[in-house]
């Protein structure tokens, strides 16, 4: 599965509405390296989801997103992991070892104690930890 | 301990006394160190922003504030970098919900006694009322794509719907630039032909001969070159609109043939032995008085009382100066999104060179002024050394921007000659000694003809 990260400077880019710039890796590899940058060409929700599956993007790792935006790439089938921050190589490490839901990981002001600590579809906190539960969605 | 530290020390010395005033302020404020890390967060940054001030304190102010503008263009490094506060700008946070809540913000460098950098303050507010307010208001004053608080136009956008449900002809009249053919695309929107196809064609720009075969089209060896059949706009507008523009313009001979196709609803392509049946609903405009046209025998009564089936009398700008604010600001917004730029608004020593103008352009010259006004403005405000001569006043020369090319020059010119003769292109051609085809052609190539603005 590809696997894309919304980056900027190599770090996880923090507000993904206004990022442009994607890495893409195979989300089984060993290493990053072999990744592939990526420029949106839209900034709207519906290009971008558009453009994410295009790009055969089955996951996505990124900082703040609004809504919207996340309610058009959950529709496509990807899986999210928003409200995400750190530098990119220990990010992809985290998330082969499955070690997402650190506290480390977490924007501030978007994680919520405990299990109910999942996002939501509509409203919410969020966590980037576990599929399904933490911070991300399958459709 | 240096100096630079004691005096940093001391600034942060008081937490207690600084947090108690700081949240009694309703806007949000916080401070940053030299590395953009939060030293101090209020209360109402806690609530605009849904971070707790625990959390917030020693985070990166990008994490925290998760604004559109803070990997890209960041207001508090800028300030930190040229020492200018930032004020007033207007970007968008993003929650932990996803919500997206507009804010405006403004930055200030934090300085000791001895003027040496601590960093820097940011203050924000939560402006979600203003812009539903902002477009509450610019909804009521908007109609499709036309906007106006104008008495007259907002008469229209009352009649507008019923007379694009009807089918009947529509003739437009107006000055140059003042939205004809946004009016007539409005009628195409609203009414049940908008799935099918909204054509114009502008009747003064092309020759008659040329006119006829684009109106009606032609069939194979109806003329030397003509290899193959050509569709006619008619053919092209089937079951939409046929959008008439300078109907004015229209020669005797295209007038009658018009008023035929009109009539018996069909017509015949050049070279074709058949009439065709057509399903077409005419919108006609002018920039003249075709009563007048009629009454001077240069426009054919019948065809007159054809196409005269519903008039919309357009106002012209400067009958309508209560717009000019309005439409400034939504060309403001319009060439921001198209340039990717930031520019917050017109300061009001500009805004009322533009109120005294006469405007004999209309909109499409507004629409020019500011465009131009936007290569000219490198800061946040337009101001009036950004607007032509010919508007801000000739004499003050310290105002004044010169023409930076020839083709600047030309439309300058262009545009005078156009004012001198009250938009009216045929005897501005006339007057400048050029065919108007010719005119229509040089104002399109300076991006001043019909469309364009």
């Amino acid at each position: 599965m590809r696997l894309a990260l919304s980056v900027h400077k190599g770090n996880i880019s923090t507000v993904f509405d206004a990022a442009s710039d994607l890495l893409i890796v195979d989300s089984s590899g060993e290493a990053r390296a072999g990744g592939l940058s990526y420029r949106f060409v839209a900034s709207d929700p519906a290009g971008r989801a558009a453009e994410l599956k295009d790009q055969g993007v089955g996951a996505l790792i990124c900082g703040a997103i609004s809504r919207p935006m996340e309610t058009h790439i959950a529709s496509r089938g990807i899986v999210l992991y928003p409200f995400v921050r750190g530098g990119v190589d220990e990010i992809i490490d985290a998330y082969r070892a499955n070690r997402l839901d650190q506290a480390n990981f977490f924007l501030p002001g978007c994680r919520r104690a405990g299990p109910g600590g999942q996002r939501r579809h509509r409203g919410g906190g969020c966590s980037p930890g576990r599929p399904g539960r933490g911070g991300r969605f399958r459709f | 301990m240096t100096d630079e530290k004691r005096g940093r020390s001391e600034f942060f010395s008081h937490p207690e006394g600084q947090s108690i005033i700081l949240d009694s302020i309703a806007d949000g404020v916080f401070t940053v160190d030299g590395q953009w890390r939060i030293t101090s967060f209020n209360r109402a940054a806690e609530e605009i922003t849904g971070v707790p001030r625990d959390e917030a304190i020693g985070q990166l102010c990008k994490d925290v504030l998760k604004a559109d503008i803070c990997e890209k263009s960041c207001c508090l490094r800028a300030t930190m970098k040229t020492g200018k506060p930032v004020v007033g700008k207007q970007v968008y946070i993003i929650d932990a919900a996803g919500n997206k809540t507009p804010i405006s913000i403004s930055t200030a460098v934090l300085r000791d006694k001895k003027g040496r950098l601590l960093g820097a303050v940011e203050t924000f507010r939560d402006i979600s009322v203003e812009e539903d307010l902002r477009k509450e208001i610019s909804s009521r004053y908007s109609f499709e794509d036309i906007i106006s608080k104008n008495p007259q136009m907002i008469r229209l956008f009352d009649i507008l719907p019923d007379i694009a449900e009807g089918g009947s002809t529509v003739l437009i009249e107006g000055e140059s630039g003042t939205g004809k053919e946004l009016v007539a695309r409005a009628i195409h929107q609203l009414s049940p032909r908008r799935k099918q196809p909204f054509v114009a064609v502008n009747c003064g720009a092309l020759p008659d001969t040329l006119l006829e075969s684009e109106l009606f089209g032609y069939k194979a060896g109806a003329f030397t070159d003509a290899k193959r059949d050509k569709p006619g706009r008619f053919q092209l507008a089937q079951n939409g609109t046929l959008f008439l523009d300078e109907a004015g313009e229209l020669t005797p001979a295209t007038q009658v043939k018009l008023l035929r196709v009109l009539q018996e609803k069909t017509y015949e392509p050049l070279g074709a032995t058949e009439s065709v049946a057509h399903n077409v609903r005419v919108i006609a405009a002018t920039n003249k008085n075709l009563e007048t046209e009629v009454r001077e025998g240069r426009f054919r009564e019948d065809l007159y009382y054809r196409i005269n089936v519903f008039k919309i009398s357009l106002p012209p700008l400067r009958e309508r100066r209560e717009d000019i604010p309005l439409l400034t600001d939504h060309f403001i917004g319009h060439f921001n999104l198209l340039q990717k730029k930031n520019i917050v608004g017109i300061e009001a020593e500009a805004m009322s060179v533009l109120m005294e103008y006469d405007w004999p352009g209309n909109i499409r010259e507004l629409a020019n002024i500011i465009e131009r006004a936007f290569i000219l403005c490198k800061g946040d405000f337009i101001e009036r050394k950004h607007l032509p001569e010919n508007i801000s006043g000739a004499g003050d020369a310290a105002c004044a921007v010169p023409a930076r090319s020839l083709r600047d020059v030309e439309a300058q010119f262009l545009l005078s000659a156009l004012r001198e003769n009250n938009g009216n292109r045929a005897l501005t051609a006339r007057k400048l000694g050029i065919h108007k085809s010719t005119l229509y052609r040089r104002l399109k190539a300076l991006g001043l003809g019909p469309g364009d603005g």
